[in-house]
């Protein structure tokens, strides 16, 4: 440990950050995709264990980015505070959609099951787009493209506004419980999920006091 | 990231190897003021030298003189490195010096007390904050209190740090060959002739020499610290996340010397810490361990400069600042009845701190100014 000082760092302050980042990312994805793949016909059973030990990988990994974002302004003093709290607030993000996930996991864990819905291609699709918009998240946050990072807020946010719609629609609609209360409860989770990623890629074209407030951003 | 990755400050722009150039040649800097410094010492008059260094030959003086004067330059490697230089040029000598190298060393302490003021505003904060500075302020104290009375009953640390020396660098005469000598002699001789031909003779010379070797020796250290931090932040903040888990004392400890002798200074190093502490990334028991290796690690500075005067009394000194602290470490760390006297210290002065903010400041003021401002001028 003593001889690693003298060793040149393989990966040093930020980038090393940057890349526990990138394995949230991936860990959220993961958890996303289980926790769809069980409400949509997945087995629940199996996959479980799975969830549960990814979230808290999640939760570990968030904890130890804070550390170090700690010993790296401590270390390396007030040069990169900007960066250091956009990181505080991805990770918070990044969590959340860990979390989220569980939350999509635990209505098919109590026995919410859309494999012979008749909405299940839509379940479906919005399990796709939201799986491969987590992905892009990670490869936003490597190439910083800004014109995409913007496509990217935009589509969210009509996603967003989707899900508000359909959660309203249920509220007014004469389903039954077992039919409406499940899919507002998923829609939310959904809406949770994109909004969270948002606040992520935001961090790409907002300014750090500005984070997460995308809708104030016109060129958006 | 991207707003902000674009402004980082340019310092970091400077290449690596440029960079390390800097810090050879602000090394060389460095060395030479301490050879002007101790020259000037030798071109002064007996009887002004004499009457400047009143008062520390009693050793209570001594300490406190150490302490006011690391106080004031905010840096023991400056302090240390000017005791060296007096016991070079046979103003100080060994006995008077021990009792100032352990004063300085406890007058570094000073600024990273003064870094946990800065989170008086939340108590928890700032009760994990001051602990962990003043942690340092109490093995040091400790570390005085045991060892300056055995020194001056039996010479142990002088005795002990004369055999090291001589088994070194052989102390046969007044002067042993020293390469970092022979090094500075040709920038040294080449300010002692300048001095000469603008006029200068005598106590003016000599003081003038010393002014000079002075600023060298504030200015290079100075220089010195800022480069080598930038140059090894990264490896620092590597080093301090495996620290983190580390859990082994041991290793902590050499971290924490490996840490200060490439930054070339232990309040960067116990600084570092403070914060951490406050944010309750690091416990006291974590941090103390990295503070007593930042003690010895900054005794290397007092070493190279002793190695530039080509005196084995200098070295000697020197190698007491390294002694003190390692027989401190020994005293005060292995044994955990022992080890937990300064870490309960620091606790309870935090927990006053907490609970009377001014009890903070009084002690700082009090403990780093006053009480040694007041001791110097009543033993004058």
């Amino acid at each position: 440990m003593v001889m690693s000082f003298f060793r040149r760092p393989e990966e040093g302050g930020l980038s090393q950050i940057d890349a526990q980042v990138q394995r949230m990312i991936n860990d959220a994805r993961h958890t996303f995709d289980l926790a769809m793949n069980a409400l949509t016909g997945g087995p629940v059973a199996t996959i479980a264990d799975e969830v549960r030990r990814t979230d808290r990988q999640i939760n570990v990994t968030e904890m130890e980015i804070r550390r170090e974002l700690v010993v790296h302004a401590s270390v390396h003093g007030g040069v990169d505070t900007p960066e250091v709290l956009v990181f505080m607030n991805m990770i918070k993000d990044l969590e959340r959609i860990g979390d989220y996930n569980k939350n999509i996991f635990d209505l098919a864990d109590d026995g919410v099951s859309m494999a012979e819905a008749p909405d299940l291609d839509q379940m479906l699709g919005y399990r796709d787009e939201i799986s491969s918009r987590i992905a892009l998240m990670g490869e936003l946050l490597t190439t910083r493209d800004e014109d995409r990072a913007r496509a990217y807020i935009a589509r969210g946010d009509e996603m967003r506004r989707d899900f508000d719609a359909r959660i309203i629609e249920l509220l007014h609609s004469t389903e039954t419980a077992m039919v409406a209360v499940p899919r507002a409860l998923l829609y939310r989770f959904l809406k949770r999920v994109t909004a969270h990623s948002l606040n992520v890629v935001s961090a790409i074209v907002m300014p750090v006091d500005r984070l997460g407030y995308f809708d104030e951003d016109t060129r958006i | 990231m991207t707003d902000t990755s674009s402004d980082r400050v340019d310092t970091r722009q400077v290449p690596t190897l440029v960079r390390a150039l800097v810090v050879l040649v602000l090394l060389y800097l460095f060395l030479t003021g301490v050879s002007l410094l101790g020259g000037g010492f030798k071109s002064l008059g007996k009887d002004l030298v004499d009457g400047l260094f009143e008062g520390v030959s009693n050793p209570v003086g001594g300490l406190f003189v150490g302490l006011l004067a690391t106080v004031l330059v905010q840096s023991s490697s400056v302090s240390t490195s000017v005791i060296v230089g007096l016991v070079a040029s046979e103003v100080l000598g060994i006995d008077d010096a021990v009792p100032m190298i352990m004063g300085a060393n406890l007058g570094t302490t000073v600024t990273n007390t003064l870094a946990s003021l800065g989170h008086v505003r939340h108590d928890q904060e700032f009760r994990r904050a001051f602990a962990a500075a003043t942690i340092h302020d109490f093995f040091n104290v400790l570390a005085i209190a045991v060892f300056l009375p055995i020194e001056l009953a039996t010479g142990y640390l002088s005795s002990t740090a004369g055999w090291i020396t001589e088994r070194a660098i052989g102390s046969s005469g007044a002067s042993f060959k020293s390469p970092l000598k022979q090094a500075v002699k040709w920038p040294s001789g080449l300010v002692k002739d300048l001095l000469t031909d603008l006029g200068a003779h005598g106590d003016v010379k000599g003081g003038l020499l010393i002014v000079i070797g002075l600023t060298f020796i504030f200015l290079a250290l100075a220089y010195i610290t800022v480069n080598m931090r930038l140059l090894v932040a990264d490896r620092v903040e590597v080093a301090i996340n495996r620290a983190l888990g580390a859990g082994s004392g041991i290793v902590a400890i050499v971290l924490g010397a490996v840490i200060t002798i490439s930054v070339q200074s232990s309040s960067i190093t116990t600084s570092v810490l403070v914060p951490l502490a406050a944010s309750g990334v690091l416990t006291l028991e974590s941090i103390y361990p990295v503070t007593l290796g930042a003690n010895v690690g900054t005794t290397v500075t007092a070493l190279l400069a002793a190695l530039a005067t080509g005196s084995p009394a200098a070295v000697t000194v020197a190698v007491v600042h390294t002694l003190f602290n390692i027989s401190g470490i020994v005293v005060f760390y292995p044994l955990e009845s022992l080890r937990r006297i300064p870490l309960r210290l620091a606790n309870g002065l935090a927990s006053m701190a907490v609970e009377r903010r001014s009890a903070a400041v009084a002690y700082t003021v009090g403990m780093f100014v006053v009480l040694p401002l007041f001791v110097v001028l009543v033993l004058r």
